[in-house]
């Protein structure tokens, strides 16, 4: 690329998807920029911008007929109709005839790519800024403008890539300053460790954030500093994260470095594992731990390498070089030997699950989905139970593929009907017999007309055949349980929602599903959820299986595998848990620094102990949220976190994965408030208001979040702005934490809290389920959805670039920006809404959906097809980058929302542009003002 | 002994047992929350869920039996404990120790458990002095 030869000697350019922007690295030092080296060595830089060539024909892009235009535009004027607007707004005159100074249609791509590269250079919004032409109502119609481009580059100056200045607070505006969604994407501000800290000065020394972050990159020495400011201070783990990266759907991010050798050097004292800021005494023999300043002893066989027998070199050791790290355990870290991987499916096959479909689905996508099952080591064995108001047992001969059914009607005291070890068989030895049950369980039962579910004993059954070797039950139920031990009772009330009674239908119904939990955690069983209902199924209660289990919920209310949108939906997100490399037996600690103490857990787990979480089984990608005090005074420059997750691979290893975090401290409030990771504060947040809904209620939640707010607004306002004056014209906060206000907005009217009487008990419930375990990366846009416009998106939107698929540029939540000849996405990565507007020109309406007009397109679930022409090619990959750009096994359903459709699901799709005024909610600027009022009212001055 | 008498020394008795609980579950509280012995959770709750009923049926039998001989001022000291304890018995029905819970709720349990001792302590002085009282005042 072009970039590249405009580059000095010794730099790269390497593009940065998520910023839309190079990221400029000088190889020798690793040394890390946004600006190009030549822009900030006060080269000349105007070569690389330079007007680009002229225009070179329309090439492979698609043009619209005037006529077209001239239809839809309905006023006489033919509208010169820039081809790169695609499907545009009617084109003002004057403004979009003009070509762009920068801008020049019919760039082939490439050259395109490199005209955008060179304007790069320039600021972050090099990208948007520079397409005036293509989108018509940019910066027009809307009173919101983002802030101009030099200063959000020197913001970036401060997030600092550079050396060792200080923190540079910078407060904003928050009435004056229009929320910008990029922001989200943005890294967390830069962890600013003294020099020397890390004994081997690795870039990967602290672990990346996507692995472990803390709500505050600088951590306060004092409670009373942390008090004062009122921030939260928590740590947000997900130490067993897939790798696919968030930048670049292309490649994966590195892998976890494995510690083959078995020597593990731990602290004595305190038990924490060796890491990059120990530091080394007597010459090397001897270590000193940086949490408890103990002096260890380096093990012997430390300096050798086992693999080639020859001393080796300690400095490239894994441990002490990276943050996130694996070793190989040695049977001092076995109870007992690594359990296989035991799978039991509990199929429910009552009427109402063999008529939905869901029967069918799920045996065929097991089928499917055997070779994905880890099986590395040939010991995975599996069990199959279906239940409706008796359990049905299938007893399999290994090597044939005959298979016995036997019926358990009893299930007041449920029993096994044959030993343990012929109903759970190793897969590989009876593939074909499994593959023939799975083949023909739906013929088994589907004529059933038996209505009612035994649930609770089809429970205690799967846990009798797992519980001598822990393993996992995979629940598959399509109605409320109504029979035996754990029947619930249709709570379900439309007069008590919206109601302060309503958070009652949020917690458990029966004490079954948490002894059970319990039980189940003890003996190493994992319970994973996949609930289909049509009617109520009370996912609260059943819910509470997986959270203390460290299992998965999964909920698709209505589900029909008639509408094949929802069978490939269920079939993909069951046929990835499947298939996951999950960890097994697992326990989790935090450890840290003296005078720090982990105070709260939120997650999927079991406390076992003060600082113990015990984990049956370990799925990818699941969030844990771990709250911290201060108990005493730090002295220390820094102070490290570490999380080790003792688990066995689902291969049959035991293995220890050891995740370090090292964070200065400080005793300067402002430092303490530049280094706010608003991402990290909004997941404790979110986890926080859940459990304060299962505690107590859900107006508390609200409350809790809105005071959270409160008091880090005003705390800031009365430390840093020194109270009213000019100040108290707006609402301050520093520039790190800008949308932090919006993302507790975004969780108020989520509707996992949002105060209404129209949101079932258990989309709720379900809502929860997902906040407190979602990682960051895929909890953000869940809180604040992603907004795009596909009908006037830049030519090169769903093309693939240097890293996938590009995505159209985000749009701010509000409704303002939706025009009734568009076509827009709207997703949280749970749903994607396709909003159609009403004057669509009807060719856009045949490129994207093959059909002759709007008014023959009906909304609701949509498979888009995909059709011989660039647009529905570009939309198509859009579609897809979406689904798949996120960690997580959540595959979101297409909805097409008509402007002028079914009202439920308009304003289903409306509710997600949080800056808009909801039914009893405000609107972004309303609640700003209302802050506004409170800090100024009182306390706060 | 006059059955004044006898019935303070029982309430004695009586307070010195729920005292001792009290001593348990505080014990018990603070063993968890150091984690010295390791102490599982679910084993501490199950263990203490099964005083919890008789201690509180222990306490209401008190009251009855102050109420029969009618003892006003003893069942009147003693009335906010056993509503207290009716409500969250038998009305909520919040009065088991949940394992998944512990370790949020400790901090409530515990200050629970201090305020109990502190009522049976108070108690137990209180129904020591009566019996001395109902004992003298038979021997004159």
């Amino acid at each position: 690329m072009s970039q590249q030869n405009d580059l000095p000697p010794g730099w790269i350019a390497q593009w940065d998807p998520t910023h839309q922007r190079h990221l400029f690295i000088e190889t020798t030092s690793g040394h890390q920029q946004w600006e190009h080296p030549l822009e900030t060595a006060g080269g000349p830089l105007d070569a690389t911008v330079a007007p680009a060539p002229a225009p070179s024909g329309h090439g492979k892009r698609r043009a619209y007929a005037v006529g077209q235009t001239h239809a839809y535009d309905g006023a006489g004027e033919v509208a010169p109709y820039p081809d790169a607007a695609g499907y545009g707004a009617p084109v003002q005159p004057g403004m979009g005839g003009a070509p762009a100074p920068l801008f020049t249609p019919g760039l082939a791509n490439d050259q395109f790519a490199a005209q955008q590269q060179a304007a790069q250079g320039q600021g972050y919004y090099g990208g948007s800024e520079q397409y005036p032409a293509q989108q018509p109502a940019y910066g027009q119609q809307q009173p919101m403008q983002y802030p101009p481009v030099n200063q959000l580059a020197d913001q970036f100056g401060h997030m600092g890539l550079g050396g060792q200045k200080p923190f540079a607070l910078h407060t904003a505006n928050l009435v004056a300053t229009p929320p910008n969604p990029l922001e989200l994407l943005m890294p967390p501000p830069e962890i600013r460790l003294p020099p020397g800290a890390s004994i081997t000065d690795s870039p990967a020394a602290n672990a990346d954030p996507s692995y472990m972050r803390s709500t505050i990159n600088v951590v306060p020495t004092t409670y009373q500093l942390l008090n004062k400011s009122k921030l939260p201070f928590s740590l947000v783990l997900t130490p067993h994260r897939t790798l696919k990266s968030a930048v670049n759907s292309s490649v994966d991010d590195p892998p976890v470095p494995v510690v083959t050798d078995t020597v593990i050097a731990r602290c004595r004292r305190c038990r924490s594992y060796i890491n990059p800021y120990v530091t080394f005494i007597d010459g090397g023999q001897r270590w000193k731990c940086c949490l408890c300043s103990m002096s260890n002893e380096v093990p012997q066989m430390f300096d050798w390498d086992q693999a080639r027998n020859q001393p080796g070199d300690r400095w490239s050791r894994p441990e002490l070089t990276s943050g996130a790290v694996e070793f190989v355990a040695p049977t001092e870290y076995m109870v007992r030997p690594p359990q296989p991987l035991v799978y039991v499916f509990l199929i429910d096959v009552s009427h109402a699950a063999v008529q939905s479909g869901m029967v069918a689905t799920a045996t065929r996508t097991i089928l499917e989905s055997l070779d994905r099952i880890p099986n590395d080591d040939n010991r995975t064995r599996i069990s199959l139970i279906a239940f409706d108001t008796a359990l049905y047992f299938f007893s399999l001969t290994p090597g044939s593929t005959e298979t016995s059914m036997l019926v358990v009607s009893d299930i007041d005291d449920v029993f096994l009907p044959k030993p343990n070890d012929q109903l759970v068989l190793n897969l590989t030895e009876s593939r074909a017999a499994v593959e023939t049950l799975l083949g023909r369980l739906q013929e088994m039962f589907q004529d059933t007309q038996i209505i009612g579910s035994a649930l609770g004993p089809a429970l205690q059954a799967g846990f009798q055949l797992a519980s001598t070797t822990g393993g996992k039950l995979i629940t598959l139920s399509a109605s409320l349980p109504t029979l035996g031990v754990g029947a619930l009772k249709n709570r379900e009330d439309p007069k008590i929602l919206g109601t302060p009674k309503e958070s009652a239908l949020l917690q458990a119904g029966s004490p079954f599903y948490k002894t059970f939990a319990i039980e189940c955690s003890r003996a190493q069983v994992s319970v994973d959820m996949f609930l289909f209902a049509a009617t109520y199924t009370d996912v609260a209660s059943l819910s509470c299986l997986p959270h203390y289990t460290s299992g998965q919920t999964f909920f698709y209310p209505g589900f029909n595998a008639a509408r094949s949108e929802d069978a490939i939906k269920f079939a993909h997100e069951f046929g990835i848990v499947l298939g996951s490399q999950i960890g097994l037996e697992a326990v989790i600690r935090v450890r840290a620094s003296r005078g720090i103490h982990m105070s709260a857990f939120h997650g999927n787990f079991f406390v076992r102990s003060t600082d113990l979480l015990a984990l049956p089984a370990v799925p990818p990608d699941q969030n844990y949220v771990i709250e911290i005090s201060l108990e005493e005074t730090l002295t220390t420059p820094f102070v490290v976190f570490q999380t080790a997750v003792l688990h066995t691979t689902c291969f049959g290893e035991r293995r220890i994965r050891v995740i370090t975090l090292a964070l200065p401290t400080t005793s300067n409030i402002s430092e303490l408030y530049a280094s706010v990771d608003q991402i990290a504060v909004a997941t404790f947040l979110a986890n926080k208001a859940v459990e304060r809904t299962q505690a107590n209620k859900l107006e508390d939640a609200r409350d809790m979040v809105q005071k959270y707010v409160t008091d880090i607004l005003g705390a800031y306002k009365s430390n840093m702005t020194g109270g009213g004056g000019a100040a108290a014209a707006g609402l301050a906060i520093p520039t790190n934490m800008q949308m932090f206000p919006l993302l507790a907005l975004g969780l108020l009217k989520h509707v996992a809290l949002r105060q209404s009487s129209q949101i079932a008990p258990d989309l709720r419930a379900y809502a929860h389920s997902l906040l407190t375990t979602l990682p960051s990366q895929t909890l953000i846009p869940y809180l604040h959805p992603s907004f795009y416009s596909l009908h006037d998106m830049p030519p090169e939107c769903g093309t693939i670039g240097d890293a996938g698929v590009i995505l159209p540029p985000l749009l701010p939540l509000t409704s303002e920006r939706l025009v009734k000849h568009g076509l827009f996405v709207i997703e949280d990565g749970q749903t994607i809404f396709l909003w159609v507007g009403r004057d669509s020109v009807p060719q856009l309406i045949m490129d994207v959906f093959n059909l002759p007009n709007y008014e023959a397109l009906r909304g609701g679930k949509y498979t888009l097809p995909i059709l011989d022409n660039p647009f529905s090619q570009r939309v198509n990959a859009i579609i897809g980058k979406i689904r798949e750009m996120r960690r997580g096994p959540y595959y979101p359903a297409l909805f097409i929302v008509k402007e002028d459709g079914e009202p439920p699901m308009r304003l289903w799709a409306l509710s997600a542009l949080i800056q808009d005024r909801g039914d009893q909610t405000p609107s972004y600027q309303q609640w700003l003002g209302q802050l506004k009022d409170k800090l100024n009212g009182s306390s706060y001055n | 002994m006059g059955g004044e008498g006898w019935l303070f020394l029982f309430a004695v008795l009586m307070a010195a047992a729920l005292l001792f609980t009290s001593v348990f579950f505080i014990i018990m509280f603070s063993d968890l929350e150091c984690g010295e012995h390791y102490m599982n959770p679910i084993d501490l709750c199950n263990k203490l869920n099964q005083f919890v009923v008789p201690e509180n049926l222990a306490h209401a039998f008190l009251c009855l039996l102050f109420l029969l001989s009618f003892q006003w001022t003893a069942l009147l000291i003693n009335a906010p404990l056993l509503a207290y304890n009716v409500n969250k018995v038998v009305i909520t029905k919040t009065h088991t120790f949940d394992a998944t819970e512990i370790f949020r709720t400790l901090p409530q349990h515990k200050k629970e458990s201090f305020i109990r001792l502190g009522f049976y302590l108070l108690s137990f002085f209180y129904y020591l002095y009566r019996m001395i009282v109902a004992l003298i005042s038979e021997s004159e």
